[in-house]
């Protein structure tokens, strides 16, 4: 096989079609690597970046040449959704990651419809928008991911979490008018960052784990409108990669029935585990954050290693990366992956 | 039909566990109207409803939303109860928590549990809300007189700040007034012991657990 580019491998892998040897990468969103170290040395610097489209893509650009990840990920927080929903946020700082300062609506029943074209032709959805057309013309070679918060996480970002979790049961109809809405407004959205150069949708969805809802209310509700998102970027040609948090022992066959091209999962989950008894799924994941900011590079490029015999497909962090993790222990991640010989193709 | 006190505790305590909020309503004002103990019907029913329904959370028979609407019950059975308590009983002295989020960090739902959980365990609950200063947990600890200092922290991002509220107690030299305990998904055991904190739970009925086992370990001077 001649050498791959890098958005050819990613691509690849989640067409399920053979590969050297898996891509290391990290998403943007939730899982963004925009760490101190990388701004304070070149100077492009959050929270700026997440209000202009050229520093946005300055930023994803830098992380991309220091870390060593194998894609561009844009943006870096969850709150581009919930903000243009009417939720008002905090950016952050340098160190701090934005956050939804006050969830807009008290109950799901006070939800206000708006028109999700529109919206999603707004605010800092342009942002992300341009931002990745910019990057996917600087780089053609490699892949741009945009990041996406999911249906319930975003819904529980713009109604207060807790009426929001107890309407999940008590008002079902008003839960599903909402989903359904935030569905929209995110398939919109997705489609245009798809027609600006993305060539990858991953969605975060923290607020719908199994954990959280159990596996009845995680049918219904977060399966559901994954899939229903799912199908629209599928619809458009492009694929998708779902990370869910936590433990999702309690939803395993609900997991499976995901229409990801790659399911991304939490540190605690064996991936093997999971590949094994679900031998259809493209496995992303799951070297520990917490191990990539305390433990020493030695020790992230032996977990980085073992990822790569267990024959994860694509490798990546677990979850959010702290932003004082050090660019030495990702360049351990990432350096320890490419380096892997490549694997006999069956 | 007459109903004993105690059967009459048992049904409310089944309102409470099959999240019925006006069942709870009604049988609180039965027990009322009844003049059965406000005090007893508070305790053998809400609270034990509760602490099933907390014991069903902790096998994974139910989850966040029956958690919560199972505290709806109980609270809205509590509003009709309190009034026909006796002062002497609710004014038994409370070990008092000041629970929290930490800075940077705005997702509560654990927290919420936790404060939950820990009045029904018979705590005084101070919430300081969420996205609050490491600072702030330590200067309210120290005006409300609080014991234990409860912090949650959903992100990664953010775990750093529940290092520096023990710092900080360390820099006052007030560290041994107050068991530090910290939870939220991305925090072990591990972390708590790296960063200096008295205890780690993993889930919300484990934190009142833990609360009560670190307040009757004998205070330092």
């Amino acid at each position: 096989m001649s050498e791959l580019t890098q958005k050819e491998r990613l691509v690849r892998v989640l067409h399920k079609e053979a590969v050297d040897r898996p891509p290391v990468i990290c998403t943007g969103g939730m899982m963004n690597a925009a760490i101190v170290e990388i701004m304070r040395k070149t100077g492009h610097t959050l929270p700026e970046a997440h209000l202009d489209a050229d520093r946005m893509a300055d930023l994803a650009l830098d992380i991309h040449d220091h870390t060593g990840f194998e894609n561009i990920g844009v943006p870096f927080c969850m709150t581009v959704e919930a903000e243009l929903l009417g939720s008002p946020v905090d950016l952050g700082t340098l160190e701090c990651e934005p956050k939804i300062a006050r969830e807009i609506y008290p109950s799901l029943s006070q939800v206000d419809f708006k028109n999700v074209e529109q919206l999603a032709h707004s605010g800092r959805m342009n942002v992300v928008v341009d931002a990745a057309h910019r990057i996917a013309k600087a780089r053609p070679d490699v892949p741009v991911i945009a990041s996406l918060t999911g249906p319930v996480s975003t819904a529980a970002s713009i109604v207060d979490p807790l009426t929001f979790y107890k309407e999940l049961r008590k008002n079902p109809a008003a839960a599903h008018r909402v989903l359904e809405y935030v569905t929209n407004l995110l398939a919109a959205y997705a489609e245009r960052v798809l027609e600006s150069g993305a060539s990858v949708i991953a969605i975060g969805d923290p607020s719908a784990t199994g954990e959280l809802l159990g596996p009845k209310l995680f049918e219904e509700y977060a399966v559901r409108y994954l899939n229903a998102l799912a199908d629209r970027v599928h619809a458009k040609g492009f694929p998708i990669i779902i990370h869910i948090c936590g433990d999702v022992k309690r939803v395993k066959p609900q997991l499976a029935s995901l229409h990801a091209d790659a399911l991304s999962t939490d540190a605690m989950i064996s991936l093997p585990g999971l590949k094994a008894e679900y031998p259809h799924l493209t496995t992303m994941g799951n070297l520990s954050t917490f191990a990539l900011q305390w433990s020493s590079p030695e020790k992230i490029a032996t977990m980085a290693r073992n990822l790569v015999a267990d024959g994860i497909d694509i490798i990546s962090p677990a979850c959010g990366l702290s932003t004082s993790t050090h660019l030495e222990s990702i360049r351990a991640m990432t350096d320890t992956v490419k380096a892997t010989s490549p694997v006999t193709s069956a | 039909m007459t109903v004993s006190a105690q059967q009459l505790h048992e049904q409310l305590a089944t309102a409470v566990v099959e999240l019925d909020e006006d069942l709870t309503k009604q049988l609180a004002q039965q027990a009322i109207d009844l003049g059965f103990d406000a005090w007893e019907a508070v305790e053998f029913g809400l609270v034990a409803g509760m602490d099933r329904a907390g014991k069903l959370f902790d096998e994974e028979e139910y989850f966040i939303p029956e958690l919560l609407l199972a505290s709806d019950a109980m609270y809205a059975g509590l509003a009709i109860l309190r009034p026909h308590i006796p002062q002497q009983n609710t004014d038994a002295e409370k070990v008092r928590v000041v629970i929290g989020v930490i800075e940077g960090d705005t997702h509560d739902i654990g927290k919420n549990l936790v404060r939950i959980m820990l009045d029904v365990g018979g705590f005084e609950v101070i919430d300081l809300g969420r996205d609050v200063p490491p600072r702030t947990f330590v200067d309210r600890a120290k005006e409300t007189g609080a014991r234990i200092i409860a912090i949650a922290s959903l992100m990664t991002t953010t775990m750093d700040g529940m290092a520096e509220v023990v710092r900080i107690l360390e820099a006052e030299k007030i560290r041994d007034r107050f068991k530090v305990i910290v939870g939220g998904a991305p925090i072990s055991q591990g972390f708590a012991k790296k960063i200096g904190a008295d205890g780690y739970a993993s889930r919300a009925p484990a934190a009142v657990q833990l609360a009560k086992r670190l307040v009757s370990e004998p205070q330092a001077a």
